[in-house]
């Protein structure tokens, strides 16, 4: 009897726990760890605009060694953060990747310079190293590189290219000319680092015509046909570009929020106050639709990769659509 | 569904041909043909089962797929062959096992050595590789040295350690005899101690092989040139250009195969003497 009671007792809490969370379950795999970079996903669930959609959000870290187009390929994950390059090189490569939003309007990538390097504008590169990060993140460089018309193998008339790790070392140690940075990160490891702005010279891929459009939601386009699916994506973009504007609007809240999802606990408050107001200049701008003139541009600079361009067709419409936006933020 | 079918088929077979050839009395072409065997019908089942389940091939590649990326790639696959291999892992090899080798005799030959280098050639061994990686590419660059530099570090200990357990091998008797004859320090070690430590040091060599390799394509993923295996294998998982990353893999596998190949022969013929090279046929 008293086995009996358990049971039914169990039953009907389980029953009750069903009813009260029968949320959407949806795994958001991220480009890079935790940071603000990534704070708009980590507000919208702490300020429970996750929970006001009925959405049961789980948010993945990445890190150097994860490809978001890999764990989505994988079925780690519903949605992933990606750089449009990259995601269109997944595509080309026979991973149908759609862009569904697009919360970063701009470009936060810049090649960082030492002017004691001997580096003035972008005709000083020749015989100069320059530091590249590489995983998916070198197109916007190489597309840059041929435009300049400068071969990156190392020839006399090119540049020497050197495979940067996740830091700006080869800058600090004089190993390189240039490093790859990021307005919001990686610029101010270097300032931290004891150069001054003074000592830097800096080209921002905005600037020079070659930005590529950075951190956009991607799904695989087989599972959009799933009207299930779609609605659940529709209420996970419009609860995350709340979470986004939130975050623009409040700064310092939206960076301690961040600390607060750090589970490695390497994150510091002054960093990441200043990168989250750095941050909120690139979002800024976009509603989280994305523009398709943005996306010409990126697609016309993939292309314009010379000899070994980055992807060899245009991918066409097929890469994005405002199908999910449309609906999520009207 | 064929596919499936013809994996099953051909993992049968293959089992059933070699269970046969096992029953067979011993022969040595059978030595010969059952590995092989048994890898032909692995990379079949592969290829089926990758084709037969539609397995993603940003996940896993079928053999096939690798084989053609690998015959498209050859300029590429050479250069890096040439990068990692050659100039890392071989040279740091080359620098590594040599200078264990010396600093080995000079243990042996001093004992205060033995107590004040031995525990530093610990020490340098239980360094962990992504540790010092990042380090060793600060001080040497980022090309090659730094990746021989991560290499002589590594194969350093083992070679160490077999050397000096190898010249003490030779028996108090057999030195004994040697000091009869006449014979000097150099010329003991010349022809009795070196000759009995052969096994241990070809020990040393052998192991040093593989870490050699290891050793120059992990360090390549901190910080390298734009070539390279281990820069290859790094960057292209990020393009998913993973048909490339397996055909660096194959390339990976040969080298060292052929590597401690090599080494294995030499040591068949210096150690001919040792009982563990007599009792083989």
């Amino acid at each position: 009897m008293k086995k009996f009671t358990t049971a039914m007792g169990t039953l009907a809490l389980g029953a009750w726990g069903v009813g009260a969370y029968a949320a959407d379950d949806v795994t958001l795999q991220l480009k890079w760890v935790t940071q603000a970079q990534f704070a708009g996903y980590y507000v919208a669930q702490d300020k429970g605009f996750y929970d006001d959609e009925d959405l049961n959000v789980t948010i993945k870290p990445g890190g150097p060694d994860i490809a978001p187009a890999q764990v989505i390929a994988g079925g780690g994950a519903d949605v992933v953060l990606d750089w449009m390059p990259s995601a269109l090189a997944s595509r080309e490569k026979g991973l149908p990747l759609v862009n569904i939003a697009q919360p970063f309007k701009s470009s936060g990538m810049m090649l960082t310079c030492r002017k004691d390097a001997g580096i003035e504008s972008p005709e000083d590169f020749p015989g100069k190293t320059l530091g590249v990060w590489f995983f998916g993140n070198e197109y916007p460089f190489l597309s840059w590189m041929s435009k300049l018309g400068l071969p990156t193998d190392g020839s006399d008339a090119g540049v020497e290219v050197l495979k940067q790790g996740f830091n700006v070392d080869p800058l600090l140690q004089g190993q390189a000319a240039c490093v790859s940075t990021m307005t919001y990160n990686e610029y101010w490891q270097i300032i931290d680092a004891g150069l001054t702005p003074e000592d830097l010279v800096v080209f921002k891929y905005e600037d020079q015509g070659v930005a590529t459009l950075e951190d956009g939601m991607y799904v695989l386009e087989e599972n959009l046909s799933d009207p299930a699916f779609a609605d659940k994506m529709v209420r996970f973009v419009r609860a995350s570009m709340k979470g986004w504007k939130w975050a623009e609007e409040n700064p310092e809240d939206a960076a301690m929020i961040v600390l607060d999802n750090d589970a490695s606990g390497a994150q510091t408050e002054e960093h990441q106050i200043r990168m989250m107001k750095e941050v909120a200049k690139l979002t800024a701008g976009s509603n989280g639709a994305l523009d398709p003139a943005d996306f010409q541009r990126t697609v016309d600079s993939l292309l314009s990769g010379g000899s070994d361009p980055v992807i060899t067709a245009d991918p066409g419409d097929a890469a994005w659509t405002h199908a999910i936006s449309d609906k999520a933020l009207n | 569904m064929s596919w499936l079918a013809f994996g099953l088929i051909v993992w049968i077979s293959g089992w059933q041909f070699n269970a046969w050839l096992a029953r067979r009395p011993d022969s040595s072409l059978a030595r010969v043909i059952a590995p092989i065997i048994f890898g032909v019908t692995l990379v079949l089942v592969w290829e089926a089962l990758v084709r037969g389940l539609g397995i993603s091939k940003v996940l896993l590649p079928a053999p096939s797929d690798i084989a053609v990326a690998f015959a498209n790639s050859t300029a590429i696959l050479w250069k890096d062959f040439l990068q990692t291999v050659i100039k890392g892992a071989l040279s740091g090899y080359a620098i590594g096992c040599g200078s264990a080798f010396v600093i080995a005799v000079a243990i042996d030959r001093f004992p205060f050595l033995q107590r004040g280098l031995l525990p530093v050639g610990n020490f340098v061994a239980a360094l962990p590789i992504i540790g010092m990686a990042p380090i060793l590419v600060m001080w040497f660059g980022f090309d090659w040295q730094s990746k021989a530099a991560v290499v002589v570090v590594m194969v350093f200990f083992p070679m160490l350690v077999n050397t000096v357990q190898g010249l003490q091998e030779s028996e108090p008797m057999q030195r004994d005899l040697m000091r009869t004859y006449g014979a000097g320090y150099w010329m003991t070690l010349l022809k009795l101690r070196l000759p009995s430590a052969m096994p241990f040091i070809f020990n040393g060599l052998k192991i040093g092989t593989t870490l050699a390799l290891i050793g120059a394509i992990v360090a390549e993923f901190f910080g390298s040139p734009t070539h390279g295996m281990g820069f290859r294998i790094s960057t292209s998982v990020g393009q998913l250009a993973m048909d490339l990353v397996w055909a660096e893999i194959v390339v990976a596998a040969i080298a060292g195969s052929t590597f401690y190949g090599g080494v294995a022969l030499v040591e068949k013929a210096v150690t001919f003497w040792h009982p563990s090279q007599r009792s083989r046929k």
